[in-house]
C-alpha cells in the first residue's frame, strides 16, 4: 500500500466498535482502511501474552454486553469467537465468612437466607425489576438516540419509538422506571435489601468504571448498564470469550479482512485532515496520509477533537461540549501471572462460585468511603474489586495447572493528589507499586496465599491505560454513563447521531450513544449513520 | 358532632396555604395544630430566610420583606458579596469569574423559570391514560412547559435539557474557579439535602431554589411574620385555626375519611382531611390497613435523612465579621470556602458522623445569630453530640469574626431529630422528604400518589413532601386545596 | 495454618434436597423421575402415572406436600392483618376452620391461592405455592403480628381417595371422623388434620414436625396395608384439574413473578367473584378491583376428541385467536378430554360458542393439526358426594 491511497472510509484506532463499524462498512462494499496506533489490534478488548505462557485480557476481561445482533449480523463465530458462561460470583468479608453467588436459584435462595432470610423473596423482587428495566432498554441499544429538540422526520420517529414504548408501560411502571433511572445503586438495594454484605456484592455493577459513589443517583442505571447484557439470552450473565477478549477483537479483524478491508498497526492519527469544513483524511504519526470522504474515529471525544482535529474546523459551542464531557479515570487493573491456584479458605471445597466474579468489599458503607478517597485523589484505601481467574475455565489462559487472575480495581483516580496539587503526572512506579500492595492487601482479605502465589502481575494505573490504549484518563467507557452524558446528550447535545461538525467525519466509540463495555453498539449505529447518510448523498448526486 | 367541609391536619403555612385556598372558596375549614403555635418550619427558631416566594404570593400575604445580600465568606478575607447574578468582592474589587457567574446565574434563573409552571398546578401524571380528558390537560401543561423550552431556542433547550440532569459540582465549576462564590452556589442546592454538590440532580434542587429569581429574603421582625401572614390569610377566608389540638387519627368509614378523632377521643367530621404529615404519617393517622401493601411499603420507603441543623446563638453584643462593612454584616452569610469544600463537608454525615468543617448560612439578627448548619448526620443525637454540633459552629464562626465566642450566651442547636420531633417534618427533612430527581414531580412524595390523593378518598397531602416541596412557598397547600376542588369530593 | 479455615461456615447444598420423606419415597421409586419443587427433590411419577391416578379414585394415596410453603402468623392483628392481605373475609372463618383464599397486588392481580388455618383465636397458618415471606412481612407492617416461616419445619402429608378415612381410622386416627370438610383438629399432641386437599376427593391433610415425619408415614402406611399408594406430582395434576381447582405458574402467572407487564390476573377473571369480599373494607388490591373491568375469563372446557390439549390455542369459529388451554388431560374418570382455558372477554363469559381447540399431535413421527370443538363447562370434571359426607364413609 502507498503511504497516501485513498479510501471509501477510514476508521482512527482499531478499537472494537472501530473494526465493528469497519466490518459493517466493508460489507456495505465500501474500500475501508483502519489505522492503529498500537502494533495489534483491539483497543481495551486485546489479550496480551506479557508473560511467557500466560495470556492476559489486560483491559477488557469478561463478555455480556456485546449485542447479540452483531455478532450474528457479522457471523463472529465464524471467525473464532467463542463465549462461555461463567457460573457465580461471592464476595469474601473480613471474618471468614463470604456471601456466594449461585446460578442454581435454590441454592442461591438458601444462600441469602443463612444471611438473612428477610432478604431471600427481596432478592427476587430485585432481579425482577433489574431485569424488566432491562427489557425496557435493550430495544434502545442499537438505536439512534432521538434528540427531543429536533423537528426532523428521523429524529421524531425515535421520539415516538420511546414515548411508544414509555407509554406501553401504563402509569404505574412508567414511575417506576423514572425512579430507577434517577436512583442511586445504595438508595435502590436499601429499598430492598437488610444484609450489608448482600448489597455490597449486588452494589459493584453500579460503580463499576464510574466517578460516581454508591449512593449518588444514577447509579442504578450503571448496574442496569452492566446488566442489559446476555450470554446466549440469559440476560445479566457474563462470560470468557475463549482465549480472552482479544478474541473479540480478532474476530472482528478478520472479518474485516475477509470483507476485503485494511487494517494497518503502529502508526496512529497525528491529525484528522479537514477543508472547508470537510474531512479529507488522516495524517499519521509516522508520515504516512491517507485520504477518504469519510473518516470516523474510534478514539473517544475528547481525544478526537481536543488533540487530534484543528480547533479552528469547529464550532466554539461544540468544543464547550466537548471540554465539558466528564471522561474521569477511576479504575485500575491489575493481571496477575499465578503459578497455583489460590486458596480461599472461606470456601468449600469445590465452590463453584470460585470461577465467578470474587470482591472483598462488604458494605455500601465501604463502597461509599472508597469513592470519597477517590474525589480527594487517593485510590480507595479499601478498594472495591472485581477479580476472575478465568484459566479456571478457559484452558488456553495458562500453562496447565497454573492460572491467570484478572483485578478491576475501583477507585484509582487519574490525578493523584500530591502535597495538594493533582495530576496525573504523579503517576509515579512508587504509586503504581503502593496502589498494588494496597490492592493485594484487601485480595488478602479473601486469598490470604495470594502474594506467594504470583510469578508476574501488570499494574495499570489510569495513566498507563491512558497511554497505552489511548482512553482519556483510562476511563472504560470513553465518558461518565451520568444522565447528562447518556441518550441525547451524548456526547454533546445535539452530536448524538455520530456525525460531527465536521462533514464526513463521525465518531464510532463509546463516547457516543449507547456508551462502553463492549457493546460494539457504538461502532454499528454509527456504521448504519454513515451508510444512511452515503446513501442520501449517493441519491441526491443522481 | 362538629362538621366542616375539610379538616386540614397541621398550620404549617403549607397547611394553612390550603385552609386559606378552600375557605375563599366558600368551605368551612378547621385547621388543626398539635403544637401550641401556628408556623411548622416557618417558625423563627427554625427558618430565618425566605428563597424561593413568588412575588404573587408575597403580595397576597402583604409581608414586608427585605432582600439581602450573600456575602460569601473566605478564610483569607477576599470575601465575595453576591446580589443576584452579580458577584464581586466584598470590600468592592472586581471578581475574575463575575462575567461567567452573571451568565451562569441568567442561564439557571432562565432555566428555573420554565421549571416554575411545573411547580404551580399539581405534577404531570397520566394514570387517566394519554387519552382521557386528565390527560389531555396534562399534555396541555407539558406543552407549555415544551413552549417554555422552546422559547429558549434549541441551543440553550438542548443546554437546558444536558444540565437539568446533571450536578451543581460540574455545572458550576465549568464555568467558573472553585472557590467562596462557587462554594455559595453549590451550598444552594445541597443546602437541606441528603446530597454532595457532585451528586447528579443537585442542579434541578438549585433550579428549584431559584424558581422565583434567586432573591433572598428577610421577613421584617423574623421568620414568624410569614407564619402569622399565612394564619392571618386563612382566618380572613374564614377558616377556624385550633392549636394545640392533636389529632390522633383520621376516621375512615367505606374507603372515604370522614373526619379526625382528636387525642380524647372528640370526632371532628369533614368531606376532606388535608394532612400536613409525610405520606407515611397520614397513612398511620388513617390506619395502615385502608392502604395497599405497595403504598405502605413505598411510604416506607420515601427518602427523607434531614441533613440541616439549626443553631441560634444568643448574643451579648454584636459579633464583627472581618473584612465586612456595616450593611454587609446584614447579608446572608455563607460559610461555603469551595464546591469542593461542600462535597467534603457531607462526607462525614453518610456515616453519621459531624462534619468536620461544617458549611453555614447566619443570619445575624437582633440579639442572635441564627446558623443553618450542614450536613449532619440524622440520627445517634445526644445531648453531647449536640453541644459538639454547638461548639464546632461558633468555632467556624470564630474564625470569622474573632470575638465571637466571648459574646454567646446560649447555645440552642436543633438537630434534624429535633426538628422532627418539633414540626412533624419526615425525618427532620429541611423539605419534607428528598428533593432528589427520583422525588420530584411525578415522583413526589411517592410514586402513585403525586396528586395529592392518598388512596382513601377524600384525603389528601398538603404538605413539602408534596410536589413541588419545601421552601415557604405555598404551592404545595395551594395545589392540594385545588385538587380537593377539582375531585369534587365536597 | 489460617485460624480462618477452623470456622469455616458451612456451605449450603447446592441442588435438589430431601424432604423428610424422601427415605421413604427413594425406596418406593422405580420410574426415578423426580421434579423440583421449591428446591425440593419431589416425584413426578413414583410408578406409573395411571395406577398412581387411580389410586386417587379407587383406594387411598399418600402425597408429600413438604414443599409447601407455610407461615405462622400470630399476634392480636393477626385477623386484621389477614383481613387485609386476602379477598375473602377472614372474619367468617372460626376456630377449627380452614378457607380457601386469594390475595392481589395494588392492581388486584392475583399473588397466590392458598389455604388458611385458624390454630387458635389470633394463630393461624397460610399455605401456599409460592414463596410469600417477603410479601407477608411487607403485609405485616404496621400490625402487632409475628409472620414465622414454617415452610422448613412442618412437613406435610396428604392421604387422599375414597378409602383415606378407612386408613386413618386403621392407623388409630378414629377420631377423625367428626372433621367435616375444611376442619383443622389436633388430634395427638404435634399432630393436625385437616379435611382438605387438591383432589376434589374424599381426603385429609396431615401436618407435624419434620422429625416425626417418617414416623407419621410409617404409621400410615402399616395401616394402608398395600391398599395405599404414594403418588407424584403427575397424578395428582390429573386429579386437580378433574375437580377444577387452578394451579400457580399453570393457570396463573402469580403477579409478583412476572417479569412481562400485563402478565397478572384478578380473581374476578379466574372465576372468583365469590370470594372476593367487597363489602368487609379495604384489602389489597380492592380499588383496583373494583375499577377495572375484567379482561379475561378462566373457564372449564370439554374438549372434543381424545387428545389432551395442554397448551392449545382457542379460536372463535375458527378463525380469531382468543384464549388458550392453560392446563388440559384426558380425564381418566369423566372418560373425557378436559381442560382449563384462559380466554379474553367477551369469549368464555358472553360468548361461549363456536369456540375451538387447535390441537397438535405427534403419530409417530408426524405432526398432525386438529382442530377440536370446546363446550364451556360451568361445573368441576369431577364431583363426588364421598367428598363431602360426613361422617366419612369407608371406601
Amino acid at each position: 500500500m502507498a503511504t497516501h491511497d485513498s479510501f471509501d472510509a477510514i476508521i482512527a484506532g482499531a478499537g472494537h466498535n472501530g473494526l465493528t463499524a469497519a466490518c459493517y462498512l466493508a460489507r456495505a462494499g465500501l474500500r475501508v482502511l483502519v489505522v492503529e496506533k498500537n502494533d495489534w489490534i483491539g483497543g481495551a478488548a486485546v489479550s496480551r501474552s506479557l508473560y511467557e505462557g500466560w495470556t492476559y485480557s489486560n483491559c477488557s476481561y469478561v463478555c455480556s454486553l456485546l449485542r447479540r445482533e452483531i455478532v450474528r449480523d457479522l457471523d463472529l463465530p465464524r471467525f473464532g469467537l467463542q463465549v462461555i458462561p461463567y457460573e457465580g460470583g461471592a464476595t469474601f468479608t473480613k471474618g471468614g465468612d463470604y456471601f456466594a453467588y449461585y446460578s442454581d436459584h435454590d441454592a442461591l435462595r438458601r444462600e441469602i437466607a443463612r444471611h438473612e432470610p428477610r432478604d431471600v423473596d427481596a432478592y427476587d423482587r430485585f432481579s425482577r425489576t433489574v431485569i424488566r428495566q432491562c427489557r425496557f432498554i435493550r430495544p434502545f441499544l442499537l438505536r439512534n438516540a432521538p434528540d427531543p429538540t429536533s423537528l426532523k422526520a428521523r429524529d421524531l420517529q425515535e421520539l415516538l419509538f420511546l414515548v411508544k414504548r414509555a407509554h406501553g408501560l401504563g402509569a404505574r411502571e412508567l414511575a417506576e422506571t423514572m425512579r430507577f433511572w434517577t436512583m442511586s445503586i445504595g438508595d435502590f438495594l436499601d429499598e430492598h435489601f437488610h444484609s450489608p454484605l448482600i448489597k455490597a456484592h449486588l452494589a459493584g455493577s453500579g460503580i463499576i468504571g464510574t466517578g460516581l459513589g454508591v449512593y449518588s443517583p444514577g447509579t442504578a442505571y450503571v448496574l442496569l448498564h452492566h446488566y442489559m447484557g446476555d450470554v446466549d439470552g440469559a440476560i445479566g450473565a457474563w462470560g470468557f470469550a475463549r482465549g480472552g477478549m482479544g478474541a473479540i477483537s480478532k474476530a472482528l479483524g478478520d472479518c474485516l479482512t475477509e470483507a476485503g478491508g485494511v487494517i494497518r498497526t503502529g502508526a496512529g492519527v497525528d491529525r484528522f485532515l479537514v477543508k472547508d469544513g470537510r474531512v479529507k483524511g488522516v495524517a499519521l504519526d509516522n508520515g504516512d496520509v491517507f485520504f477518504a470522504p469519510v473518516v470516523a474515529s474510534n478514539m473517544d471525544v475528547k481525544r478526537t477533537f481536543l488533540e487530534h482535529t484543528d480547533r479552528k474546523h469547529l464550532p466554539e459551542d461544540f468544543l464547550r461540549g466537548v471540554e465539558r464531557f466528564k471522561i474521569r479515570g477511576s479504575s485500575a487493573k491489575l493481571n496477575i501471572a499465578l503459578d497455583a491456584m489460590p486458596s480461599f479458605p472461606a470456601a468449600p471445597e469445590g465452590a463453584p462460585f470460585l470461577k465467578g466474579d470474587l470482591h472483598a468489599s462488604t458494605s455500601l458503607e465501604e463502597l461509599e468511603r472508597a469513592y470519597d478517597d477517590w474525589k480527594e485523589g487517593r485510590w480507595s484505601r479499601e478498594p472495591y474489586f472485581d477479580m476472575l481467574i478465568p484459566s479456571q475455565i478457559d484452558p488456553t489462559m495458562a500453562p496447565p495447572g497454573k492460572h491467570m487472575m484478572t483485578v478491576f480495581v475501583q477507585y484509582a483516580p487519574y490525578d493523584l493528589e500530591k502535597s495538594g496539587v493533582r495530576s496525573g503526572s504523579h503517576w509515579d512506579d512508587a504509586a503504581r507499586t503502593a496502589l498494588a500492595e494496597c490492592v493485594f492487601d484487601k485480595i488478602e482479605q479473601a486469598a490470604p496465599d495470594i502474594r506467594s502465589r504470583v510469578v508476574h502481575a501488570e499494574i495499570r494505573t489510569p495513566l498507563d491505560i491512558e497511554r497505552e490504549v489511548g482512553l482519556t484518563e483510562g476511563n472504560i467507557f470513553q465518558g461518565e454513563l451520568t444522565f447528562d452524558q447518556l441518550l441525547f446528550n451524548r456526547p454533546v447535545p445535539g452530536w448524538a447521531n455520530y456525525a460531527t461538525p465536521v462533514e464526513g467525519m463521525f465518531l464510532v466509540g463509546s463516547s457516543a450513544h449507547p456508551g462502553g463495555g463492549v457493546m460494539a453498539a457504538p461502532g454499528a449505529n454509527a456504521a448504519r449513520e454513515i451508510l444512511r447518510r452515503g446513501a442520501k448523498r449517493a441519491a441526491r448526486a443522481a | 358532632m362538629e362538621t366542616f367541609d375539610v379538616i386540614v391536619i397541621g398550620a404549617g403555612h403549607n397547611g394553612l396555604a390550603a385552609a386559606a385556598a378552600l375557605g375563599a372558596r366558600g368551605k368551612r375549614v378547621c385547621v388543626l395544630e398539635r403544637s401550641a403555635g401556628v408556623g411548622g418550619m416557618a417558625d423563627g427558631r427554625l427558618a430565618h430566610l425566605v428563597y424561593n416566594l413568588s412575588e404573587a404570593e408575597r403580595r397576597r400575604l402583604g409581608v414586608h420583606l427585605s432582600e439581602v445580600d450573600t456575602v460569601s465568606l473566605a478564610r483569607d478575607g477576599r470575601h465575595v458579596a453576591i446580589r443576584g447574578g452579580s458577584a464581586a468582592y466584598a470590600d468592592g474589587g472586581a471578581h475574575p469569574d463575575a462575567a461567567a457567574y452573571a451568565a451562569l446565574h441568567a442561564r439557571l434563573v432562565r432555566f428555573a423559570g420554565v421549571l416554575a409552571h411545573l411547580a404551580e398546578a399539581p405534577p404531570p401524571g397520566f394514570e387517566g391514560g394519554l387519552t382521557s380528558l386528565e390527560g389531555l390537560r396534562e399534555i396541555a401543561r407539558l406543552g407549555k412547559v415544551g413552549l417554555g423550552l422552546k422559547r429558549l431556542g434549541k441551543a440553550e433547550m438542548r443546554e437546558f435539557l444536558r444540565v437539568v440532569l446533571s450536578n451543581a459540582f460540574d455545572t458550576v465549576l465549568d464555568e467558573i474557579g472553585d472557590g467562596p462564590l462557587a462554594g455559595a452556589l453549590t451550598a444552594d442546592a445541597v443546602r437541606g439535602a441528603w446530597a454532595g454538590p457532585r451528586s447528579p440532580g443537585t442542579v434541578f434542587s438549585l433550579m428549584y431554589r431559584l424558581g422565583q429569581g434567586g432573591r433572598v429574603f428577610r421577613a421584617e421582625g423574623s421568620m414568624g411574620a410569614v407564619a402569622a401572614a399565612y394564619a392571618e390569610k386563612a382566618r380572613a377566608a374564614g377558616c377556624d385555626i385550633r392549636v394545640g389540638v392533636p389529632v390522633a387519627r383520621v376516621v375512615v368509614e367505606d374507603d372515604r375519611a370522614v373526619g379526625v378523632e382528636l387525642e380524647g377521643g372528640v370526632r371532628i367530621a369533614a368531606q376532606a382531611v388535608l394532612s400536613s404529615a409525610g405520606p407515611l404519617q397520614t397513612m398511620l393517622l388513617a390506619g395502615v390497613a385502608h392502604f395497599d401493601v405497595e403504598a405502605a411499603r413505598r411510604a416506607r420507603g420515601m427518602r427523607a435523612k434531614g441533613s440541616a441543623a439549626k443553631v441560634n446563638f444568643a448574643l451579648s453584643g454584636r459579633p464583627l465579621f472581618t473584612g465586612l462593612s456595616e450593611a454587609q454584616h446584614g447579608a446572608r452569610l455563607v460559610v461555603a470556602p469551595s464546591a469542593a469544600a461542600v462535597e467534603q463537608s457531607f462526607n462525614p454525615a453518610k456515616y453519621g458522623e459531624l462534619p468536620k468543617a461544617p458549611v453555614l448560612e447566619m443570619v445575624l439578627e437582633d440579639g442572635r445569630l441564627s446558623v443553618i448548619a450542614t450536613h449532619v448526620p440524622y440520627e445517634g443525637w445526644t445531648d453531647a453530640r449536640r453541644a459538639a454540633l454547638g461548639a464546632l459552629v461558633a468555632e467556624t464562626v470564630e474564625a470569622y469574626a474573632p470575638g465571637f465566642a466571648s459574646l454567646v450566651t446560649g447555645t440552642e442547636v436543633l438537630t434534624p431529630a429535633d426538628i422532627a420531633a418539633m414540626t412533624g417534618a419526615p425525618g427532620g427533612h429541611w423539605h419534607h422528604a428528598e428533593m432528589g430527581l427520583d422525588q420530584v414531580l411525578t415522583l413526589r412524595p411517592i410514586a402513585g400518589n403525586a396528586r395529592y390523593r392518598l388512596a382513601v378518598g377524600g384525603l389528601y397531602l398538603c404538605g413539602a413532601s408534596a410536589h413541588p416541596g419545601g421552601d415557604v412557598t405555598g404551592l404545595p397547600g395551594r395545589n392540594a386545596a385545588g385538587q380537593v376542588l377539582a375531585d369534587g369530593v365536597l | 495454618m489460617d485460624a480462618r479455615v477452623q470456622t469455616r461456615p458451612a456451605a449450603v447444598p447446592i441442588g435438589l434436597i430431601p424432604t423428610p420423606f424422601q427415605s421413604r419415597l427413594e425406596a418406593l421409586s422405580r420410574a426415578k423421575s423426580w421434579v423440583n419443587w421449591a428446591g425440593y427433590i419431589s416425584p413426578a411419577v413414583l410408578d406409573t402415572v395411571e395406577f398412581e391416578y387411580f389410586a386417587i379414585r379407587n383406594q387411598a394415596t399418600l402425597y408429600d406436600i413438604s414443599p409447601m410453603h407455610k407461615y405462622r402468623i400470630r399476634g392480636t392483628d393477626a385477623g386484621a392483618m389477614l383481613n387485609r392481605l386476602v379477598t375473602r373475609d377472614v372474619r367468617k372463618v372460626h376456630l377449627g376452620r380452614v378457607s380457601y383464599v386469594l390475595w392481589c397486588d395494588e392492581d388486584g392481580k392475583l399473588i397466590d391461592d392458598g389455604t388458611l388455618f385458624r390454630l387458635g383465636l389470633d394463630d393461624w397458618r397460610l399455605c401456599c405455592q409460592e414463596p410469600m415471606a417477603g410479601w407477608l412481612d411487607d403485609a405485616a407492617w404496621g400490625f402487632d403480628v409475628t409472620v414465622t416461616d414454617e415452610s422448613h419445619t412442618v412437613a406435610g402429608l396428604a392421604l387422599q381417595g375414597p378409602t383415606s378415612f378407612a386408613v386413618l381410622q386403621a392407623a388409630g386416627l378414629g377420631t377423625a371422623r367428626a372433621l367435616k370438610p375444611f376442619d383443622i383438629q389436633e388430634f395427638e399432641p404435634g399432630l393436625q388434620i385437616s379435611r382438605t386437599g387438591f383432589t376434589g376427593d374424599l381426603g385429609y391433610e396431615l401436618w407435624t414436625s419434620w422429625a416425626r415425619a417418617c414416623a407419621l408415614w410409617d404409621r400410615l402406611w402399616q395401616a394402608g396395608a398395600g391398599q395405599l399408594r404414594a403418588i407424584g406430582f403427575e397424578a395428582m395434576n390429573i386429579a386437580r384439574i378433574e375437580a377444577g381447582f387452578i394451579a400457580a405458574r399453570s393457570d396463573f402467572q402469580p403477579a409478583n413473578t412476572a417479569i412481562r407487564l400485563g402478565r397478572g390476573r384478578s380473581p374476578i377473571e379466574l372465576g372468583f367473584s365469590r370470594m372476593v369480599d367487597f363489602a368487609k373494607g379495604h384489602f389489597n388490591g380492592r380499588r383496583a378491583l373494583l375499577r377495572d373491568k375484567p379482561q379475561y375469563s378462566l373457564v372449564r372446557l370439554d374438549v372434543g376428541g381424545f387428545k389432551p390439549a395442554d397448551g392449545a390455542l382457542i379460536y372463535h369459529r375458527r378463525k380469531k385467536e382468543v384464549g388458550h388451554v392453560t392446563s388440559g388431560v384426558w380425564s381418566p374418570t369423566a372418560k373425557r378430554n378436559i381442560a382449563l382455558a384462559e380466554l379474553r372477554a367477551p369469549f368464555g363469559a358472553d360468548v361461549a360458542d363456536d369456540l375451538w381447540a387447535e390441537i397438535y399431535v405427534n403419530a409417530e413421527g408426524t405432526w398432525e393439526r386438529r382442530l377440536e370443538r370446546v363446550t364451556v363447562q360451568t361445573q368441576p370434571f369431577f364431583r363426588n358426594d364421598r367428598a363431602r359426607a360426613t361422617p366419612p364413609g369407608l371406601f
